[in-house]
């Protein structure tokens, strides 16, 4: 008798510890790259943060303090760079957030070539970055740009507008070139939000008189929002990490002028070999992003939205 | 936005249309207005479509013209087009080798960041287990880390093993990376699969690993599929990292050989548009291929929990 109550106690449990140790095993090869690749090197990262590190003289290396952090608020370099990155992220997000609805509200009823305009307008996000900045670059290059040449040819301007020379004119330039990479991505969440909103809602307006915008203004818009407020937010944070796109098509120049703080960090700490005072600006960076990264996370799990 | 109140004419509401007879493909083409706002729509596309494409354009089209038409010409069709850029740069440069290299590691990276994900999402799906929301929680975090941040100790710790400048350093980066995607992608997909599909499947005899390999994969396709595109174009298009990672020429992936390629040849934009088109087609056939499928799936996945 016991023999078997023994038998029918224990049974079940240890089939359930059994079967609660395989979603661990299931995830732990993502661990392991999680913990190589993403904690490892942000708690070395931390460290360096904190230290004086040059490439060029390993043996000065030393822990010094809040030293790094002390002198990225006293220079002039740091506070230009993060001008520069909330102009361009300020700038990019914005425009792409509207021109992704524009795209986004327009393709979201079935008419003619609805799924060529679709497709053609998802090619910013496929075609590799280099590839597009550097075509970017020539298509705006006022010696022999595309761009220049045919504003000269149809007798709009009298000489070549230096797209890429000119302080203000290089940050337009990277506006532009950002905005045209980033809007795919935007419409494509309007129209999955878009998808979302019930058509009674809609239906039940304009049945009452409202027109198109009204509709759009009132009901739609307001339903889509929040979910189109997590992706931007998401933009924002890709816009302010990304390096390609100020490396390779202004080069951060000229004068420093289309410079953000990531590609400061970089410069700091593979060009000047300053590894310490590098990271440190990259810790800024990251600490930056994280208050943009908790609020997107917060929306994120209210709305169930990944995007 | 603005101008959208301006060009839609105020509907006037059918009286004798009741809104339940009209579904779904009625519904969304009645709101669309007369013929002047779908002229309207039509512009309005054709511009965005032209913005979108335009640099691909310019780049296929100067590929194929001789030098010095691309400097006079703006035409978009070459008068006398040629392939002698290709040439030059599949005979004379390390094109094809960068080539390889890109695929060999977006190759890599897709099918790892498929079985990798597939047995995270699993687990995200089918068990609430102790820190399961911690790790999708962090999966969704890393997006948010700068590249630089990582890329400093990840170089120092790269070099301590000796995997400085190999294509095993960019293979695991971007997997990293790619994780976060197909982790949760597939999980979505995973939670729209009835358990009892794999119950099934474990009474007739099959193990956890199997009834996922044999059964619940091939029904999430799409998102297989979705999960597979994305993380071919992570890496296939990445820059950074390789650019931080790598210094030999040999093992150069095709962005920073196309990055090699404005230094080495400045101005003649023959050669590097080539280059470039080359380096864009096979993304580019890809996705037009499943160009369908995704959109299904980003709509989907976008939308899922």
């Amino acid at each position: 008798m016991t023999d078997i109550a023994d038998r029918v106690q224990t049974r079940p449990p240890t089939a359930r510890r059994r079967r609660d140790l395989l979603p661990y095993w299931l995830i732990a090869p993502s661990l392991v790259f999680l913990a190589a690749i993403i904690g490892y090197p942000l708690v070395v990262g931390l460290q360096e943060g904190f230290k004086y590190h040059n490439r060029l003289q390993p043996w000065l290396t030393r822990f010094n303090g809040l030293e790094n952090y002390v002198k990225a608020f006293g220079d002039h370099e740091v506070w230009v760079a993060l001008k520069v990155s909330f102009v361009m992220v300020g700038g990019i997000v914005v425009f792409s957030y509207l021109l992704g609805l524009l795209a986004g509200v327009l393709l979201d009823r079935k008419f003619a070539f609805r799924g060529v305009y679709r497709a053609l307008i998802l090619v910013p996000w496929v075609v590799p970055p280099v590839v597009s900045y550097i075509s970017w670059q020539w298509m705006l290059n006022d010696q022999s740009g595309f761009i220049d040449h045919v504003l000269l040819q149809l007798g709009i301007i009298d000489k070549p507008i230096l797209w890429l020379a000119r302080p203000t004119l290089a940050m337009w330039s990277l506006i532009i070139v950002g905005v045209w990479s980033r809007f795919p991505f935007m419409m494509i969440t309007v129209l999955a939000a878009l998808s979302n909103v019930p058509e009674e809602l809609a239906d039940a307006a304009s049945i009452d008189g409202a027109n198109r915008w009204q509709v759009f203004r009132h009901i739609t818009f307001p339903l889509i929002l929040p979910v189109t407020i997590v992706a931007l937010l998401l933009q924002a944070i890709w816009t302010f990490n990304d390096f390609a796109l100020p490396f390779v098509l202004t080069g951060g120049g000229p004068a420093n002028k289309t410079t953000p703080l990531v590609l400061l960090s970089y410069r700091e700490a593979f060009q000047r070999f300053n590894i310490g005072y590098g990271t440190s600006l990259a810790v800024i960076s990251m600490v930056l992003m994280l208050i943009l990264g908790v609020l997107y996370f917060r929306l994120q799990r209210k709305q169930g939205v990944y995007a | 936005m603005t101008n959208l109140s301006v060009l839609e004419p105020v509907e006037v509401p059918e009286p004798t249309a009741t809104p339940r007879a009209r579904r779904s493909r009625d519904r969304r083409s009645r709101r669309h207005g007369g013929p002047v706002s779908r002229v309207v729509s039509h512009v309005f596309l054709i511009v965005i479509a032209l913005f979108a494409i335009s640099p691909l354009l310019w780049a296929i089209s100067s590929a194929f013209k001789p030098d010095q038409e691309i400097m006079t010409s703006l035409s978009l069709i070459p008068r006398h087009p040629t392939l002698e850029h290709f040439r030059v740069v599949i005979q004379e440069t390390k094109f094809p080798l960068w080539f390889r290299n890109s695929l060999m590691v977006s190759l890599g990276t897709t099918s790892l960041s498929i079985i990798v994900g597939s047995l995270g999402g699993y687990a995200m799906s089918r068990w609430n287990f102790r820190g399961r929301s911690l790790f999708g929680n962090s999966l969704l975090l890393v997006q948010t880390f700068p590249a630089v941040m990582l890329a400093i100790p990840l170089y120092l710790l790269l070099t301590r093993y000796h995997l400085i400048d190999t294509l095993w350093a960019l293979l695991v980066t971007y997997l990293t990376f790619a994780l976060a995607f197909s982790v949760w992608m597939l999980k979505g997909y995973f939670d729209g699969i009835p358990r009892e599909i794999e119950e099934a499947a474990l009474i007739d005899g099959a193990d956890r690993l199997r009834a996922l390999w044999y059964v619940i994969i091939p029904m999430a396709w799409p998102g297989v599929v979705t999960v597979a595109v994305f993380s071919f174009l992570l890496s296939w298009n990445e820059f950074f990292f390789a650019y931080v990672f790598i210094a030999s020429n040999k093992n150069f992936t095709l962005s920073l050989g196309m990055y090699g390629f404005i230094q080495q040849f400045t101005t003649q934009w023959g050669n590097i548009m080539a280059a470039g088109v080359l380096t864009t087609l096979p993304v580019l056939v890809f996705f037009f291929l499943l160009q369908r499928v995704l959109t299904r799936g980003l709509v989907a996945g976008a939308t899922k929990g």
